[in-house]
């Protein structure tokens, strides 16, 4: 193992399939010379040179469809998205073509690219700040996968850049400085696979991507408390890992899902559904960001998007059962 | 182009023929540009892409039976008119976003850039998508990777009911290549051959390293937008088109040079007749897919 920032083990990731194959090609802002917005592309340019790895003009709509166009005339594209909510202007491309090439060709084309995007708030408004990771959901045939640890970074990416069909990997703000452990040795986390992170009995709680983390800090303090929250890392959004949440879901009774965007149709509305159509009497609670684009002043960013606090007060809740109909919002909000 | 006309006539008489964009009046550029291009080639289209599809070689029958939703078709009834595709014969596929099949297209470029090929990728696109951004943003790009890409516009003179006049601030759609160092030429997309040479040009031009081609077809849509859509033009203007008929103009130059008869006009009717009865007969007689089909290769 070796300890690697979240943005080392994405550009360890992305080293590495370059020098495995040689269709996997970098396509997005600031990713050349620069080495990335966030620093994750640093000396993949200096590497690999200006074939693969090739900065793009403010234009996410051509950079996304260039990366559908060569995925399925058969490169691996990695198109970056500096900031997710600027998904919205690659969305045709990525949602009317490449995630229907399989289908509409009927098997005949696919479209194996990824789309890297980074979500969250960290203090740069409402149109920088975003999670809307449900939209991506919704789509059939996209992957949607978002880690929260250095060594599922790894591991996801690289299993991204060989998916048979696009892959949207969000990454955070907030976790590109997090440092963590990473394999020295090739492991790819498959999709579709959920992590327990801590283990508990009285209450499940879901999240993803920098939640995840917040969860944790969350459980911490729920244990001196002596309430023990089992932390399930969705890690895999889009498929979702049904058997670890209902497995874990069934011996607590409880679940408490968290996520940073919106909680209207959300990540949390539909896990909640899931699991109550396999476990009837789960009691469940969700908790989200207030109803409020995100706004840049540090007061009202914090409170409009979850916290530690919201989640130590949102499993109280659920576990104090003061809920109404069985199911919940937040710890706060009655909307 | 006389299949292209006979086969949509064909097409029409199906019980329910759908939502469907003809090519009638724009057979000259289908046929020019796949004269045109190489088998390996990959052409995409808008979603205008009956006549381009046949012109490429989809096979008519298959094709029939994709436009009204039969398991027979090349891509058993899930593509359409708007997305068909058959990589087999070089049609990468058609795209039903107007506009969107340009930034693909610039990428399947890129591909074969990066793959080094040796083929070169064309986008035949209306002139509804020219006031689209995905224009500029591909134009750009293409420019700037001199991407061995061309850009073909089909201006059929409208987008549904919007002329090109009250749609483009350009005065001449070529314009729009010009700020990007682009070379753009408009030709007459009712003469078959002059599709087929300007084409060939921008295509050996892009195959030989010299970066993207605009080319602006000028043609006249002889039908409304759709199936579906009501005609708008004054009848005046709809009968002067029947003077850009593409296959009537075609066949009288080819009678005053004297290479075409009436015998073989004759038998090029016969031919395209049992070509499009044979095709009629296999989409009648394919099945409709299994409805659990549709969860299959999502």
């Amino acid at each position: 193992m070796s300890r690697l920032f979240f943005r080392e083990a994405l550009c360890r990731a992305m080293a590495e399939e370059m020098e495995r194959d040689s269709r996997v090609i970098l396509m997005g802002q600031d990713i050349a010379a620069h080495g990335g917005s966030y620093a994750e592309t640093r000396g993949l340019f200096e590497r690999f040179g200006p074939a693969r790895v090739r900065n793009t003009p403010v234009a996410e709509a051509v950079t996304v469809g260039l990366a559908a166009g060569a995925a399925a005339a058969g490169l691996r594209p990695l198109a970056f998205i500096t900031y997710l909510d600027f998904l919205m202007l690659g969305l045709d491309a990525l949602v009317n073509y490449a995630a229907k090439l399989r289908f509409k060709s009927a098997g005949q084309l696919t479209s194996p690219m990824v789309v890297k995007a980074t979500a969250g708030a960290k203090g740069q408004g409402p149109t920088h700040a975003q999670s809307l990771e449900p939209w991506l959901m919704n789509v059939p045939g996209l992957t949607v996968l978002a880690p929260s640890t250095a060594g599922d970074a790894y591991g996801m990416l690289k299993t991204a850049l060989r998916a048979p069909g696009p892959v949207v990997f969000i990454d955070h703000k907030k976790l590109f400085p997090r440092g963590g452990s990473v394999p020295d040795t090739e492991e790819l986390v498959p999709v579709g696979s959920a992590a327990i992170r801590r283990e508990g009995k009285h209450l499940t709680i879901v999240a993803h991507s920098y939640m995840s983390v917040l969860a944790l800090e969350a459980a911490t303090a729920l244990a001196a408390e002596g309430i023990e929250a089992e932390v399930i890392d969705l890690r895999s959004l889009a498929p979702i890992d049904w058997e670890t949440l209902t497995t874990s879901a069934r011996r607590t009774g409880h679940a408490l899902f968290v996520e940073e965007g919106q909680v209207v149709c959300g990540v949390g509305a539909e896990l909640a559904f899931g699991l109550r159509e396999r476990l009837s009497s789960l009691r469940v609670a969700r908790l989200g960001a207030k109803r409020a684009p995100v706004a840049p002043s540090p007061v009202l960013e914090s409170f409009i998007v979850p916290d530690a606090k919201d989640i130590e007060q949102s499993a109280r809740d659920l576990l104090l059962a003061n809920v109404k109909n069985g199911t919940h919002r937040t710890g706060k909000e009655e909307t | 182009m006389v299949l292209l006309r006979s086969f949509e006539a064909a097409l029409l008489r199906q019980p329910k023929p759908g939502f469907q964009l003809l090519s009638r009046g724009e057979e000259a550029i289908a046929v020019g540009i796949c004269a045109a291009l190489q088998r390996k080639d990959p052409f995409l289209c808008s979603g205008r892409s009956i006549g381009p599809a046949l012109a490429r070689g989809v096979p008519p029958g298959g094709l029939l039976a994709e436009l009204i939703g039969k398991d027979g078709g090349p891509n058993r009834g899930r593509a359409g008119r708007a997305h068909v595709s058959m990589p087999s014969v070089g049609l990468f596929g058609a795209h039903g976003v107007v506009g969107g099949n340009l930034t693909v297209a610039a990428g399947v470029a890129l591909a074969q850039q990066q793959l080094g090929t040796g083929a070169v990728a064309l986008c035949l696109f209306g002139d509804g998508a020219c006031g689209s951004g995905t224009l500029h943003e591909t134009l750009n790009i293409a420019a700037l990777w001199r991407l061995p890409l061309v850009l073909a516009c089909d201006n059929n003179g409208y987008a549904v009911s919007t002329a090109v006049r009250d749609a483009i601030a350009a005065p001449r759609l070529t314009d729009l290549a010009a700020p990007f160092g682009i070379p753009a030429s408009a030709v007459d997309g009712t003469d078959v051959d002059a599709v087929a040479a300007a084409v060939g040009e921008a295509v050996e031009g892009a195959r030989a390293g010299r970066g993207p081609w605009f080319l602006e077809l000028q043609c006249a849509r002889m039908a409304p937008h759709s199936t579906l859509t009501r005609e708008e033009r004054p009848p005046a203007e709809v009968e002067e088109l029947r003077g850009h008929d593409p296959i009537t103009l075609y066949e009288k130059r080819l009678r005053a040079e004297g290479i075409l008869s009436d015998a073989l006009w004759a038998g090029l009717m016969a031919e395209v007749d049992a070509e499009v009865a044979e095709a009629e007969r296999f989409a009648l007689a394919a099945v409709w897919p299994d409805p659990e089909a549709a969860m299959l290769d999502v």
